[in-house]
């Protein structure tokens, strides 16, 4: 059991980073890089010499090109010689201007040593004349640019986003000489008052906490990053995205680190189970209220992140969808051809064969006009009723064929010879649900429950797109719109390693629940 | 009585029995060798019951009249009703007509008219119908690449153990990617446009189909009378395509019966997100999420494409249901 399932867990990591390599390798080598700048209003502002220069460094940051900038390289060379002041020296300066003249730039010794550093290392100089008008003075955004670049292979950009892709915090991960007290260590948390875990060195303060938000507790150990986004979040890494709260500002009577211990109390919306490390000094008014250098902080906020709204919508669908279908179902195979059997048949072809879109409408027109529901989400006067659509609509497809499956499954148990025994035995209809048919429907149930669930976060888009839902399941669509192929690519990470998990808990669960399956193939397990 | 002597073909037994009725033994006749060796069975044609199965339901009858009706409608009327989505784009009074004032608007009563103008002033009913074409063309086009290609697939697969060992490796890989995101991301790096779309449904559709189909296979290619014909020597491609195909053809109308509703769903659904058709070809999806915005103030740019799309997936799941199970022979006893 174990050698399988380490077996399967090998093969789904295999497959995900097949699936991630494909997707990846097609993204970056046949999607023009060009697309990220059409909705970019910096890029629009600017023009001429500045444009090239800003595309080159919007592709540095997203992966696409590494790029030296000739005005870095001097900047680096002359700190080395002057320290802090090189901008006033004189050396400095008649580099600077030199590669505002495009007939003698090259002589100039600094260009020259430049062009051989880069070129050794197999970079691309790339000269951007000034650009003039007539009278010789520059165009705006028309200076002259040395730059040296190259494209970075897509194995070299896979590469770097797997290394990148788990950060376990140590106690060294701060570089900083002037820390020397580093550790990891478990706590009194003065916040909540239970234990955490504290680390000093550390990016975060608080790597593990508990607090009264869901789901209680907090991870900052382990970071994931799914990569970042270029067009729809502009820079922002993908998990802080899906992840951080929205909404209004909460505050509530808190005490800065520096006043623990005392009975001053502000009112601040701080979260101090957020804090990071600041490598600078700290400021005068931060020395006072804090104890330490971990001073950048994110703000409680009231309302719930991406991947929660989505998460519980979901899950509430899942359970009335189970509540309600299971005994819909069961209902119609006992009456079968009764009219709860025809009403219920004619709900599931609707369901099966009518595309999503229109029944969602049908139901959103029935919601608003009939029930006054509030139709976009953001409209909602109150939060708790905006929920109401986008559940019922994620919930009735889910409903439908958990009752065609339910009442074949009925059916079948119910003409099957072990129940015909049982009928024999004596055992009332009450006694062979119970005891005979009920257990076996479980297998069938709980084999489709994490993909139930699953499909919650993956699903939800057309709902989402319909009620204006501020969750993860429009993340992969409106990134496709924005042309966001740190988004798309984060996504095809996240959902492949969803519907993995999806997948192989089904089994698992299917194996526990029924003891005719047995999923390691040798020793003639099972019977 | 009568009505077993009719099925019987062969007139020398119909005779032995008339001729002497009321001996307990009797002698046949003397037929030749080769004669005697046939085997007397009611004659028997499978599609002859399959449609007599099927059209004993009156519901079919209407469906089929349907389904032919809208069929002639969407391929035949844009040939007359030629929709532009951008003809009256720069007279803003044209947008968001109802029929009335749209008809008043355009002079008197026309044909394109009669469900009002869209948000870009775009004639509704002329555009349901071309986008009707789409949507049909488009379900068939995949579902005959994909059937076709995974019928193959899936008989070879089921077939042969060597191609099993590869084929499930191929095909464990690919099932961890959820459908949607596969398809857009295709599209996405394809580009929009109807082959495209064509192409990203197809490009992996078919697996799953050919996986459904190896199971089948698999569970026909271990009975008795395979084996037989293995022992006989029986070539693997004659084996696949006498006695294992045949058995199928349930299988396959049944698979088919879903899998054009589908394809229609898909199409709505992405195109409705933008990602699917590109705008110039006129889509159900793309007018409903044009009308989505002011749907319940317009409601009649909004309506129609929906009812038209839950119409014609309705018709194809109802028919390929229904045929699907006249085409199971146990259902073609009387």
């Amino acid at each position: 059991m174990k050698k399988y399932l380490a077996k399967r867990i090998l093969f789904a990591l295999f497959s995900l980073v097949v699936v991630v390599m494909i997707v990846m390798l097609l993204v970056y080598s046949l999607i023009n890089k060009n697309v990220i700048f059409q909705t970019d209003d910096v890029w629009n502002k600017k023009s001429s010499n500045d444009r090239t220069i800003y595309e080159y460094t919007q592709y540095k940051k997203y992966g696409y090109v590494e790029y030296e900038d000739y005005t870095s390289y001097i900047k680096d060379k002359y700190t080395a010689v002057y320290g802090e002041d090189y901008y006033i020296q004189k050396d400095y300066l008649d580099d600077k201007k030199a590669i505002q003249d495009e007939t003698t730039f090259k002589e100039n010794v600094s260009v020259q040593e430049f062009v051989k550093k880069y070129q050794g290392e197999g970079y691309k100089i790339i000269y951007l004349p000034p650009v003039r008008y007539k009278s010789g003075k520059i165009k705006p955004g028309g200076n002259g640019y040395l730059i040296a670049t190259y494209e970075k292979s897509v194995f070299s950009r896979l590469w770097d986003y797997a290394k990148g892709f788990i950060t376990i915090e140590t106690k060294n991960q701060v570089e900083d000489p002037n820390l020397t007290d580093r550790y990891i260590r478990f706590e009194k948390d003065p916040y909540s008052g239970a234990f955490a875990l504290v680390g000093s060195g550390t990016q975060h303060k608080y790597l593990i906490y508990f607090d009264s938000r869901f789901p209680f507790m907090h991870w900052n150990w382990i970071h994931i990053n799914l990569g970042t986004s270029y067009t729809t979040y502009r820079g922002q890494e993908i998990t802080t995205v899906i992840n951080s709260p929205t909404g209004k500002v909460i505050a509530s009577k808190q005490q800065y680190p520096a006043m623990i211990g005392t009975d001053e109390y502000v009112e601040t919306a701080i979260d101090f189970h957020s804090v990071t490390y600041n490598p600078a000094d700290l400021s005068e008014n931060e020395a006072k209220l804090f104890t330490d250098k971990y001073t950048v902080y994110t703000m409680k906020r009231e309302g719930l992140s991406m991947i929660e709204t989505s998460f519980v919508i979901g899950i509430i669908a899942t359970i009335l969808a189970y509540v309600l279908g299971l005994p819909l179902g069961i209902s119609m195979a006992r009456h079968k051809d009764g009219i709860a059997d025809k009403v219920g048949n004619m709900y599931i072809i609707f369901i099966m064969a009518v595309p999503s879109l229109a029944y969602i409408f049908i139901f959103a027109a029935i919601g608003t006009t009939l029930f006054n529901l509030p139709y976009k989400f953001a409209n909602a006067e109150v939060k708790m009723l905006a929920y109401v659509l986008p559940t019922i609509s994620l919930m009735l497809p889910q409903i439908g064929s958990l009752m065609k499956w339910m009442r074949r499954y009925m059916i079948d148990q119910m003409n099957s010879d072990y129940v015909k025994f049982a009928r024999a035995e004596g055992l009332s209809e009450k006694e062979i649900y119970k005891k005979h048919i009920s257990k076996n429907a479980m297998i069938f149930l709980v084999h489709n429950i994490p993909s139930s669930i699953i499909f919650c976060l993956t699903g939800a888009i057309i709902t989402e797109r319909v009620y204006s839902v501020p969750g993860v399941g429009n993340l992969l669509t409106t990134a496709i719109n924005q042309h966001d192929n740190g988004i798309i690519v984060a996504c095809t990470v996240f959902y492949t390693f969803l519907e993995i998990i999806a997948i192989i808990a089904g089994d698992l669960l299917l194996a526990k629940f029924d003891p005719r399956i047995s999923l390691s193939s040798e020793g003639g397990g099972g019977r | 009585m009568s009505k077993k002597k009719k099925l019987i073909p062969s007139d020398s037994v119909v005779e032995t029995v008339t001729e002497n009725e009321d001996a307990l033994f009797r002698f046949a006749k003397k037929t030749d060798a080769v004669e005697s060796e046939k085997i007397i069975a009611p004659r028997y044609s499978y599609w002859k019951s399959v449609f007599r199965v099927f059209f004993r339901k009156k519901i079919n009858i209407v469906m089929i009249v349907l389904m032919i009706l809208v069929a002639l409608i969407a391929f035949i009327m844009p040939i007359f009703w030629e929709y532009d989505p951008m003809e009256n784009v720069t007279n803003s009074q044209t947008f968001s007509l109802s029929p009335k004032a749209a008809m008043e608007y355009f002079g008197g009563f026309s044909f394109k008219y009669l469900l009002g103008t869209g948000s870009m002033g775009n004639s509704i009913l002329y555009g349901i119908v071309s986008s009707s074409r789409t949507s049909l063309s488009l379900a068939f086009i995949c579902a005959a690449i994909n059937m076709t290609i995974g019928i193959i697939i899936g008989a070879v697969w089921g077939y042969s153990k060597k191609v099993d060992a590869i084929m499930l490796v191929i095909y464990q890989i690919i099932a961890n990617i959820p459908g949607i995101l596969l398809v857009s991301v295709l599209v996405y790096i394809v580009g929009s446009g109807f082959w495209s779309l064509v192409f990203a449904l197809t490009i992996t559709g078919w697996l799953g189909i050919a996986y459904f189909f190896r199971n089948q296979v698999m569970v026909i290619r271990d009975r008795e009378y395979s084996l037989a014909s293995r022992c006989l020597g029986t070539p693997i491609t004659r084996m696949v395509s006498k006695n294992i195909l045949p058995f199928l053809t349930s299988v396959i109308v049944t698979l088919l019966a879903s899998e054009l509703p589908a394809y229609i769903s898909s199409e709505v659904f992405l195109s409705y997100l933008g990602i699917g058709l590109s705008a110039q070809v006129p889509s159900l999806g793309r007018m409903i999420q044009q009308g989505q915005p002011a749907f319940l103030n317009y409601p009649w740019a909004f309506w129609p494409p929906v009812f038209v799309a839950a119409l014609i997936t309705i018709i194809l799941y109802v028919l390929g249901q229904n045929l699907a199970d006249a085409s199971d022979p146990r259902t073609h006893m009387l």
